[in-house]
């Protein structure tokens, strides 16, 4: 009897564990699938021309007309210009407002910060997009379509992240080492800057990665910004094409060269995303050895 | 503002520092004040250009049922059914799932499995939006129109959850691809709270006879119950207001959903649809008035799970340790 | 060993921050910087001048043919189109953030009351709208605009209906319900689609009417063509519509249309463009309203009934156009492409599945483009693309 209890216990417990070993595998199926039909149907597209050339003109091949390939290579020049300039726009906002939470501890402003950067990286990435237009669209129309746009609604979303991510990465830096600088008479901001910041830089760079890496994927603020363009860098007050965009606007066309280059487009997007989750996992990992002093 | 202080004594920095020290310590500081500043902003362009909408309706805009534009009669009730009957299906779908893997992940999982396993997970929260949108286009709705929405059809129709034709582009869809994009929210940071339970208080249990799933249930579970929570919050938080993907699978039809198999439409997919596409400046406002509404849930849901979370994770900004 | 990791660091940091200066440097060199509006205006040369890129927006139906377009005009940079959509199109001329609009659907009285200046409506292409439907085994089904309009009613339910088969002699239709397809984001398909069933039947025209985005009495919605086609395709029992050209480009199989004439016509670039020939409505001057212009249910024997123009919409005074920042240089570029669209730019439609303007919808194009004006004189069109 008392066996047989524990037994039904011991046999619970089995089948619990294998629930949750299921869920795993569950929830890993649709990454499975989208990884396979990215490659299935990108992969064949890919080259070295698709990445560099112009889009092609719309075909499909009915009637067996061979149609052209074309490229992606406005969508993925945007997507580099977009990226920098929002990275070069939220980067130094983003790091300082980070060193000024941690730094500064102990205010209830550093919080207060921390908490707002935290809140703003759980806004729906579509209200960057609204809120850029809805004030371009009155103080400037000219530019309401406009790499500047695109770059500034992106910075929208990646400084909160800058400064969340920069915050933990200098929070891994041991009080020693600042207590250790400012008593040799450095001060503050050289210590700051010069050790603090050096200490963390790897995981400064990994954070500054996913957040650049989180914008490339952005294509809802895009849609109201940086809108899309056929051609490639046109200027700082025209629109801009990006591979988020090519996607959505390729996606539900007819004609099947341009579904092939959204298929290669989220191809793209995929692997680099792959690259980078790897050299911030290197990252991360050179500098836990760094910091054990080996 | 004097930076230059911390919280042990420091000999004094020498006179030529002292400036050094405050301009950057301005510098960061208006850093610091321009992500408060953000929110503000955010706030107050939707705030000023719902301005019209608002006139026209007030607050019976959050009660209006229909969006008619032909009519120039706008109300966000289709919208706001359609946010919150996607993240409800995305809710009710991923959190299981997210909670079984994430015990998996820290209980059951073999060692060497974990870090990948967690690694991979994690990579599924990398994956943007519209290459969730254009697989769910392309193979998970006409998936869900063949095979498992007749199904549910047939199995559950008497429920008038899933009356209609089986079109694969509807809430159901929609949210079904949500729940696939919070999981990896949900998973990772309950599995974060539940590696945080102290090991004294698993091997309590665990001397105490219980098996490896007992262990689970009453140590660990209740335990990270908050955080698991907060998790479960943060990740309603993202399919409140994710766009492409569900503007992509949620058919973009702007009317109250009447069952699982109805298009629909949420406050995101609405934006991305019209706002560029506004046939006049009261459709506009009222679009950014919807836009509003969204900002404020998702503020509202936001900061109840970081608090919650912040709690919990300790990660607090100015007081750590 | 620390030490100089962390230099080594602040030495790629450096170097990233170096490189993104002179890539900006150079890039201002090149001329980045320099937008549209910018361009030193040179009257009297031939336009496009280098520099020189007209903006427009609007209609996603028009877009593949624009796409095309702007891909030959100019070398392929004069023109940038940005298919938001025909409101967006409206919207955008309206705020003067582009230099043309395009639009499925003329402008309502509305829509131009609030426009700040007069504008010309000038057509410059069209298309046709097909009936799908999926009924195994029956490779062809004629349809008429009682039929059609009845069964998006809701008053016809079963593909078995008398009056359907009355039309289909020989045909054996199935007993099965009929499930009705619409668009359920807004679109110039629905426009085009609704606008002929409101031709055809009061009930409708007083019912649900015409417009981008209705109210349907039944069935259910599927977003975009691609989303109507695949659901028609893939699902046993369904009708549905769709632009011609998407239907052409994907080879899906659709119904005959009975004309005025009498006969059952499966619809082609060649019979829609007779259709427009034959439908000669009588055109208002460019200024004018074009809100009731149809060109539905042409009178000739072949033509396929259910086809609509698309238009694009200028200022008449370029000067004001653009923010009223709109250069000299930029405005002719202007007036150039819309010759070049309305004539060369024609034979570009056939091969896209679009339908050819008719020659008398052309001449009243270059009319109405004739009246544009910068700042209250006369265009040159010193390239002359046309006349």
């Amino acid at each position: 009897m008392n066996l047989d209890y524990r037994a039904r216990r011991k046999l619970w417990s089995w089948v619990m564990s294998g629930l949750t070993a299921a869920c795993a595998i569950a929830i890993l199926i649709p990454l499975g699938d989208i990884i396979y039909q990215a490659v299935l149907l990108g992969g064949p597209v890919l080259s070295v021309s698709v990445l560099t050339s112009n889009l092609p003109q719309p075909c499909s091949p009915v009637n067996g007309i061979v149609c052209p390939v074309g490229g992606i290579g406005p969508a993925l020049e945007g997507t580099g210009i977009l990226v920098a300039l929002a990275a070069a726009v939220s980067v130094p906002i983003g790091l300082a407002a980070a060193i000024f939470a941690v730094e500064y501890r102990g205010r209830f402003l550093g919080t207060a910060i921390s908490f707002t950067a935290d809140v703003l990286t759980g806004i729906p990435s579509v209200i960057a997009g609204v809120i850029i237009y809805a004030y371009f669209v009155i103080y400037d129309p000219l530019v309401v379509f406009s790499v500047i746009t695109g770059t500034l609604a992106l910075s929208v979303i990646m400084i909160p992240i800058i400064t969340r991510t920069c915050e933990e990465a200098l929070r891994t830096v041991p009080h020693s080492v600042r207590e250790a600088a400012l008593a040799l008479g450095i001060p503050k901001w050289r210590t700051t800057l010069q050790i603090v910041l050096v200490s963390a830089l790897p995981a400064i760079l990994t954070g500054i990665l996913l957040s650049v890496m989180r914008g490339a994927g952005e294509a809802a603020p895009l849609l109201f910004t940086a809108f899309g363009s056929r051609l490639g860098f046109q200027g700082f007050n025209n629109p801009i094409d990006a591979l988020p965009l090519l996607i959505y606007n390729f996606a539900e066309s007819p004609y099947q060269n341009w579904i092939h280059l959204a298929w290669a487009a989220a191809l793209i997007l995929i692997l680099l995303i792959l690259v980078a989750s790897v050299l911030s996992r290197l990252a991360i990992q050179r500098m836990v050895r760094r910091m054990r002093g080996e | 503002m004097d930076p230059s202080t911390l919280s042990s004594p420091l000999p004094r920095p020498r006179k030529g520092h002292v400036w050094g020290d405050r301009i950057f310590g301005v510098l960061v500081a208006g850093a610091g004040l321009f992500v408060i500043f953000l929110v503000f902003a955010i706030a107050s362009i939707l705030i000023t250009q719902s301005r019209l909408a608002f006139d026209s309706y007030g607050l019976a805009f959050l009660i209006g049922t229909r969006w008619d534009v032909s009519h120039e009669v706008y109300g966000a009730v289709p919208f706001i059914a359609g946010t919150l009957l996607t993240s409800a299906i995305a809710l009710a779908i991923g959190f299981p799932l997210a909670i079984g893997s994430a015990i998996f992940l820290t209980t059951e999982a073999p060692r060497w499995l974990r870090g990948p396993l967690g690694s991979v997970i994690e990579l599924l929260a990398a994956i943007p939006s519209v290459v969730y949108g254009f697989w769910g286009l392309y193979f998970l709705g006409p998936y869900m129109r063949t095979t498992v929405e007749p199904i549910l059809a047939k199995s559950l129709g008497w429920t008038g959850a899933f009356s209609g034709a089986a079109t694969g582009t509807d809430v159901l869809t929609a949210g079904i691809i949500l729940a696939i994009m919070v999981i990896p929210t949900i998973a990772a940071i309950s599995r974060e709270t539940l590696a945080a339970v102290p090991v004294a208080q698993r091997e309590a249990a665990i001397s105490l006879g219980a098996t490896n799933w007992e262990v689970t249930r009453t140590a660990m579970v209740p335990y990270a119950r908050s955080g698991i929570f907060g998790a479960t919050i943060l990740g309603l938080g993202r399919a409140l207001g994710e766009t492409m993907a569900v503007t992509m699978t949620i058919g973009n039809h702007d009317a109250i959903p009447t069952s699982l198999f109805s298009q629909g439409q949420t406050i995101a997919s609405l934006i991305a649809n019209e706002l560029t596409n506004s046939s006049g400046p009261l459709q506009y406002s009222a679009i950014i008035y919807a836009a509003l509404i969204l900002l404020a849930i998702s503020l509202l849901v936001n900061v109840a799970a970081r608090l919650l979370l912040w709690r919990v994770l300790r990660v607090t900004g100015g007081t750590t340790e | 060993m620390k030490r100089q990791t962390s230099r080594t660091a602040m030495y790629a940091v450096v170097a990233i921050v170096v490189i993104v200066v002179i890539v900006l440097a150079g890039g201002y060199a090149a001329g980045w910087f320099k937008g549209s509006s910018s361009s030193p205006s040179s009257p009297g040369t031939c336009a496009p001048p280098a520099g020189v890129t007209i903006k427009g927006a609007g209609s996603t139906l028009v877009y593949p043919l624009m796409f095309q377009w702007e891909s030959v005009y100019g070398g392929g940079t004069a023109v940038n189109y940005e298919s938001v959509g025909s409101g967006a199109g409206i919207t955008d001329i309206t705020q003067k953030t582009v230099d043309f609009g395009a639009s499925d659907a003329p402008l309502s009285s509305a829509q131009t009351a609030s426009l700040p200046a007069t504008a010309v409506t000038i057509p410059e292409s069209a298309g046709g709208v097909v009936p799908i439907y999926n009924l195994p085994g029956v490779p062809t089904l004629n349809f008429n605009g009682t039929i059609l309009t009845d069964i998006y009613l809701g008053q016809i339910t079963s593909w078995n209906n008398t009056a359907l088969q009355a039309i289909n002699p020989g045909v054996t239709l199935p007993t099965a319900p009929i499930s009705v397809v619409f668009r359920s984001d807004g679109s110039g398909t629905t426009f085009i689609w609704t606008s002929y069933l409101s031709a055809e039947s009061a009930a409708w025209a007083a019912g649900p009417g015409k417009g981008t985005a209705i109210t349907f009495p039944v069935g259910s919605g599927q977003a975009k063509n691609a989303g109507v086609a695949g659901y028609v395709q893939k699902t046993p029992d369904t009708i549905g519509y769709v632009d011609l050209n998407y239907a052409l480009n994907g080879g899906i199989a659709f119904g005959k249309v009975q004309n005025p004439a009498g006969n059952y016509v499966l619809a082609s670039v060649n019979n829609t463009a007779s259709a427009l020939k034959d439908a000669n409505p009588t055109l208002p001057a460019g200024t004018a309203s074009w809100y009731n212009v149809s060109v539905l249910n042409a009178k000739g024997a072949g033509d396929y009934p259910i086809t609509s123009l698309t238009y694009m919409l200028v200022y008449q005074d370029l000067s004001g156009a653009y923010g009223s920042a709109l250069t000299l240089t930029a405005a002719e570029t202007l007036v150039d492409f819309l010759y070049w669209s309305v004539t060369t730019g024609q034979s570009y439609s056939a091969q896209l599945y679009y339908i050819p303007l008719p020659a008398n919808i052309v001449a009243a194009d270059e009319v109405s483009i004739a009246t544009l004006m910068y700042n209250g004189a006369a265009v040159p069109n010193s390239c002359g693309s046309s006349v």
